[in-house]
């Protein structure tokens, strides 16, 4: 539904973003990875209208992206607030009102929301006597109230105690399941991988990596295992494997091996299993914070 | 479009609600009329309510006549020596102690005025007028002047200005009260730019301290959302100033009614040979009160200026100059993080409108017509305060009309200059600006 295509900005002496293609997928949440300054701020402001891109282009569902995209985009960007003296309803509905709601739809899904989220009472009260979790709630719906077709969340689970965090994933997801479609940028890990379909990793400017979460972690596999184990035994010279490490823990040890090529990890049970009791066994497959690590190292 | 009238409603709305606006809508009528009612009042009552008393002690041999006493002050020849009143100056109902030794007529030295507190500069040029009156009469009779011819030489004298207008016909004026209306409007449009500006500069730190910038401006274009509250934060400057323009003459016709007492009002239209026609109560007490002093005029001609076309102009410049600086304050809150960092960009804003302000108080009220007056009410920096301060003297209509040319260019050009700033200074956080800084902003694309 949204192509990037080749897009650069540059400002003064600093190149933001250098050539960078995306596509996100119609139905599917979208991952925007990169460490602070990689350029993921500088794309979002031009998928959102706010800046705009020194060459290349953006096309929404095939049209060249142009005013008329910005009611049909929600975003919740990472350093966000609202007025602080103005109440908490009238707030969301001058906010859903600029998007291009009538007053009396506005106030409508404001309070299908606010008892949705369990904000019932909160209408009248003003933002400076809100907790940041409770602004932050606040926030998320005046984002998604216009019923976007795309919603970008830079960050949104930071400020966030547990229980609510649960309850915006749970609300991304229901949306999503009804076909909305999401670009979440953090640089939080593992909520990429509970949420994420696709993920493009942005570092210096660049891309430097994109596809599906599944595959992109396939691809990573390096035919390391870990296998958990009680009794002793020498691996040297095996023939079979590499040691990582062997670890002791409180009940017995933990082994980390990487096979040689030509052999499977059922050459390694045979092996053991004569000489040392088994407790667990896996396969050792990077996170996608490992990726990110490792690519924005190199 | 429809956006632009959401936000200026929302500006608008937030600030008129706010207790603070209510207090000084309704707090600056109160006192304005207050000062006005205590210039009718003593106006009437005579400013100094008290009567100085002063003995004199006269060893001048020369100056035989005596000092007049007057409303202000009461001479009485006392026989006594300086030295022992002096003394006794406390404990005796006299407030000051007036000695004239034996001097010189043509070289006055050595008088000396003491006092249990020290005499005011008015209390001082009055008594010295008073011996300078005298010698002089003493004087013009040693060189053969009677005192008939003395009397008939003094003679009060009052200038009836009057110019001749536009029209051909004579109107009524006073360079008393158009240096007034002048004053008045000039340091009102000089607290109006200001406030009113300073007030879209903590609009937009406020907007970008509490991070709601970029939540707008998904939705609003930068330049919408600073159209928007520039236009809100004027109405609510015109919301202000009509109220008070209300308020103030309300309050001021009961104010007058209650500082001047019936049997005041009656004495004083009774005596008096001017009888206002409308509004009976105030006006001819107003009138009343001020026939006989420098006032009078000054109502006179203040009755003959047009204040329909001077209201007009002045909310003409009103807007003209407040959008030309608010476009400028708007620029330099975007550029910062808190109010504390404006400092260095209000100065070179808040000089040329300081510069402005003082010139006109000065220069232009004394010289309403000359170059350096002409100047200043062209260029668009200073021309909504020396245009409004020339205005009651009369400006040519060619006149009035290029400087209002002027500044609406004016200000479209600190509009978009300042739209360019804006649009990339609301999004830097945390970053230093400097004026350098804010060169490349504006050369930045979209």
């Amino acid at each position: 539904m949204l192509s990037v295509k080749n897009i650069v900005k540059q400002y003064a002496n600093h190149r933001a973003l250098d050539d960078v293609s995306l596509e996100v997928e119609q139905g599917k949440i979208f991952g925007l990875l990169g460490p602070n300054g990689a350029g993921k701020t500088s794309l979002i402001r031009i998928i959102t209208q706010i800046t705009a891109p020194d060459s290349g282009e953006v096309m929404f569902n095939g049209q060249k992206l142009n005013g008329n995209h910005i009611n049909r985009i929600g975003y919740l960007p990472e350093e966000r607030g609202l007025y602080k003296k103005m109440e908490i309803g009238e707030q969301v509905l001058y906010l859903s009102k600029l998007k291009g709601l009538s007053t009396a739809e506005a106030t409508k899904r404001i309070k299908f929301w606010f008892e949705k989220l369990e904000m019932g009472s909160w209408w009248n009260k003003k933002v400076e006597d809100l907790s940041k979790g409770m602004q932050q709630k606040v926030q998320f719906v005046a984002t998604i109230l216009h019923d976007p077709e795309l919603i970008i969340l830079d960050e949104p689970f930071s400020g966030f105690d547990p229980v609510n965090a649960e309850l915006i994933k749970n609300e991304i997801l229901e949306l999503n399941a009804k076909g909305t479609t999401f670009i979440f940028s953090t640089h939080r890990m593992e909520s990429v991988e509970e949420l994420c379909d696709n993920i493009a990793l942005i570092d210096k400017s660049k891309k430097i990596l994109d596809g599906a979460v599944d595959e992109i972690k396939a691809s990573y596999r390096n035919n390391t295992y870990k296998i958990e184990y009680k009794g002793d035994v020498n691996f040297e010279n095996n023939g079979l494997f590499e040691v990582i490490e062997n670890n002791t823990i409180k009940d017995g040890k933990i082994l980390k091996f990487s096979l040689k090529p030509n052999y499977s990890v059922n050459d390694v049970l045979t092996l053991l299993l004569p000489q040392v009791r088994i407790n667990h066994l896996e396969e050792v497959i990077p996170s996608i914070n490992d990726i990110f690590i490792e690519r924005v190292k190199r | 479009m429809n956006k632009i009238l959401l936000i200026i409603r929302r500006e608008y709305l937030s600030r008129v609600k706010k207790r603070s606006f209510i207090i000084m809508t309704f707090l600056t009528p109160l006192i304005i009329a207050g000062f006005y009612g205590l210039i009718i009042y003593f106006s009437i009552k005579g400013i100094n309510d008290k009567t100085d008393k002063i003995a004199v002690v006269n060893e001048n041999k020369t100056l035989t006549e005596k000092l007049a006493s007057n409303k202000n002050v009461t001479y009485e020849y006392v026989n006594k020596s300086f030295e022992t009143l002096k003394k006794n100056l406390s404990k005796s109902n006299y407030d000051y102690v007036l000695y004239l030794p034996d001097f010189d007529i043509e070289h006055p030295k050595g008088i000396q005025l003491i006092g249990t507190k020290q005499a005011g500069l008015t209390l001082d040029g009055r008594i010295s007028d008073s011996i300078e009156d005298l010698i002089r009469d003493y004087k013009l009779k040693r060189s053969g002047i009677s005192q008939v011819d003395l009397d008939n030489l003094k003679s009060k004298v009052d200038i009836d200005t009057k110019k001749i207008g536009d029209s051909g016909k004579e109107e009524n004026s006073s360079a008393g009260a158009s240096t007034i209306i002048a004053f008045v409007a000039g340091v009102l449009m000089f607290m109006f730019i200001m406030l009113y500006g300073v007030q879209v500069m903590r609009g937009v730190i406020e907007e970008k301290t509490s991070r709601i910038i970029e939540i707008m401006i998904s939705s609003v274009k930068p330049f919408q959302l600073m159209m928007g509250k520039i236009i809100g934060i004027a109405m609510v400057g015109l919301t202000q100033f009509l109220l008070w323009i209300i308020l103030t003459f309300s309050i001021s016709a009961v104010a007058v009614g209650v500082f001047v007492s019936k049997d005041d009002a009656k004495k004083m239209v009774n005596s008096s040979s001017q009888v206002g026609a409308a509004n009976p109560a105030a006006q001819n007490v107003q009138a009343a009160a001020m026939s006989d002093s420098p006032f009078g005029n000054v109502q006179k001609s203040l009755e003959n200026l047009d204040f329909g076309k001077i209201l007009l102009v002045f909310t003409f410049y009103f807007l003209g100059g407040y959008l030309f600086y608010s476009a400028l304050y708007a620029a330099i809150g975007s550029a910062v993080d808190s109010e504390t960092e404006t400092q260095q960009f209000m100065m070179p804003v808040m000089m040329p409108l300081l510069l402005g302000y003082a010139l006109s108080l000065s220069v232009v009220t004394n010289d309403p017509y000359g170059s350096v007056a002409f100047w200043l009410s062209m260029i668009p920096f200073t021309s909504p305060i020396a245009m409004v301060v020339r205005l009651p003297y009369g400006v040519p209509g060619w006149e009035l009309a290029l400087s209002m040319g002027i500044l609406i260019a004016g200000f479209i050009v600190t509009v978009w200059f300042a739209a360019r700033i804006y649009r990339v200074g609301i999004l830097m956080y945390g970053k230093k600006a400097s004026f350098k800084e804010m060169v490349k902003w504006f050369w930045y694309k979209n």
